[in-house]
């Protein structure tokens, strides 16, 4: 059986040697400077958290330079899942989907152990800025992500776009929580985690709009 | 069972190793621009793909036609290679992706046949390791290997899956609606 002539010369009309592509955990790294900005952003450009030092260095910024790797660690996941044939299997897409999940309640409650700072007044608006911005920060990094992924050619980009959107969400968390001042626990797993969530639906947004034509 | 990439399935003893290793030397060449390297890998592909396609839509010319839609397929995202890794997985990651224009044409037969609609009656996860196996002859320890199992779960997996689909399939067991 050898090649048919057509296919032949539709390949050799564009065919170049190529370079395979990176690791999923270097192709990863190519969004540590948006992950920094997102990261960064609010406590730089408005102030940290009031009870930054009742929390002391680990539990403040310690705590969420841990959650933003993890973050970048869930994106690297994500492009892994974005090459053909190196697909997640249903077990470890489950682990990977709940790790967001778990990492958010662990440092919620890490935080309110530590400092508790009730909100009393004004739930749903400061709910609302903390679940937007937190959204609208991890936009950058989720947008980069899933061109990098869209490089790949996803069989599955929902779930790809999902995982991208998860990462980013933590990631630009980890840097919101450090400019919100309270550490009540229905206010963070409503709104910050509610901003993750949103971040994961942009993320699966973005990959569906992104990906190839059917193959 | 063999690999149906396998194009020394009907006969040649060589081990599978060396076949695996012989695709992922020639993907690696390709890759790095050794043109000819096509070649080779079509005339060890292309064979055991164009058996699965056929079993799928019934239709030479649609079979072939898809053939090279998948090999077009390949080349575009030899990028997406990772040389480390066996070739076959990821090609049949572009079988599968490959699987979406297949269904469409061949769903006005393939849906209308007991063993399609039973097959849909068995448990995702037997139904997966009975289509690796018998459709796509991925080995066990690559069924496994994917799913993240000990390669007798993936046996039982097939196995079970087997016996549900000849229940399913015994007369008037059969959902015919």
């Amino acid at each position: 059986m050898s090649v048919p002539a057509g296919l032949r010369a539709q390949i050799a009309a564009d065919y170049t040697a190529i370079r395979p592509l990176a690791p999923p955990l270097v192709r990863a790294l190519w969004v540590m400077p948006l992950a920094a900005l997102a990261l960064f952003a609010a406590p730089v450009v408005f102030n940290v958290r009031s009870d930054v030092a009742q929390l002391g260095w680990l539990v403040s910024w310690g705590v969420s330079l841990l959650q933003a790797a993890i973050g970048l660690v869930v994106i690297a996941a994500a492009l892994r899942e974005s090459v053909p044939g190196r697909s997640w299997t249903a077990p470890a897409l489950t682990a990977w989907m709940a790790l967001p999940a778990l990492v958010v309640i662990a440092v919620t409650l890490v935080s309110w152990q530590m400092s508790v700072v009730p909100l009393r007044r004004g739930f749903w608006f400061i709910g609302a800025l903390c679940l937007g911005s937190s959204a609208a920060t991890a936009l950058p990094v989720i947008a980069l992500a899933n061109v990098i992924a869209a490089r790949a050619y996803p069989v599955r980009p929902a779930i790809m776009g999902w995982l991208l959107g998860l990462g980013g969400g933590l990631i630009a968390d980890a840097g919101w929580r450090m400019f919100c001042h309270f550490s009540e626990p229905s206010h963070v797993l409503s709104a910050h985690a509610g901003g993750v969530l949103l971040a994961a639906i942009a993320g699966l947004a973005i990959a569906l709009t992104l990906r190839r034509p059917a193959r | 069972m063999a690999d149906p990439f396998d194009p020394l399935k009907d006969g040649d003893a060589r081990p599978q190793l060396a076949q695996a290793e012989e695709l992922r030397r020639l993907m690696r060449e390709y890759q790095a621009g050794r043109f000819e390297a096509f070649d080779e890998l079509y005339v060890l592909l292309a064979p055991a793909l164009r058996r699965y396609l056929l079993s799928h839509v019934r239709d030479a010319a649609k079979a072939d036609d898809l053939v090279q839609d998948t090999f077009l397929q390949m080349h575009r995202a030899r990028h997406t290679y990772d040389p480390a890794l066996p070739l076959t997985p990821w090609a049949t990651d572009d079988v599968t992706a490959m699987e979406i224009p297949v269904r469409g044409e061949a769903s006005a037969y393939a849906e209308k046949t007991d063993v399609r609609r039973a097959l849909g009656q068995v448990a995702a996860n037997r139904r997966a390791a009975v289509i690796q196996h018998h459709v796509l002859g991925l080995s066990f320890k690559e069924i496994a290997e994917r799913a993240g199992i000990a390669e007798t779960a993936a046996k039982l997996r097939s196995s079970r899956g087997i016996a549900q689909l000849r229940a399913l399939l015994r007369p008037g067991k059969a959902d015919k609606s």
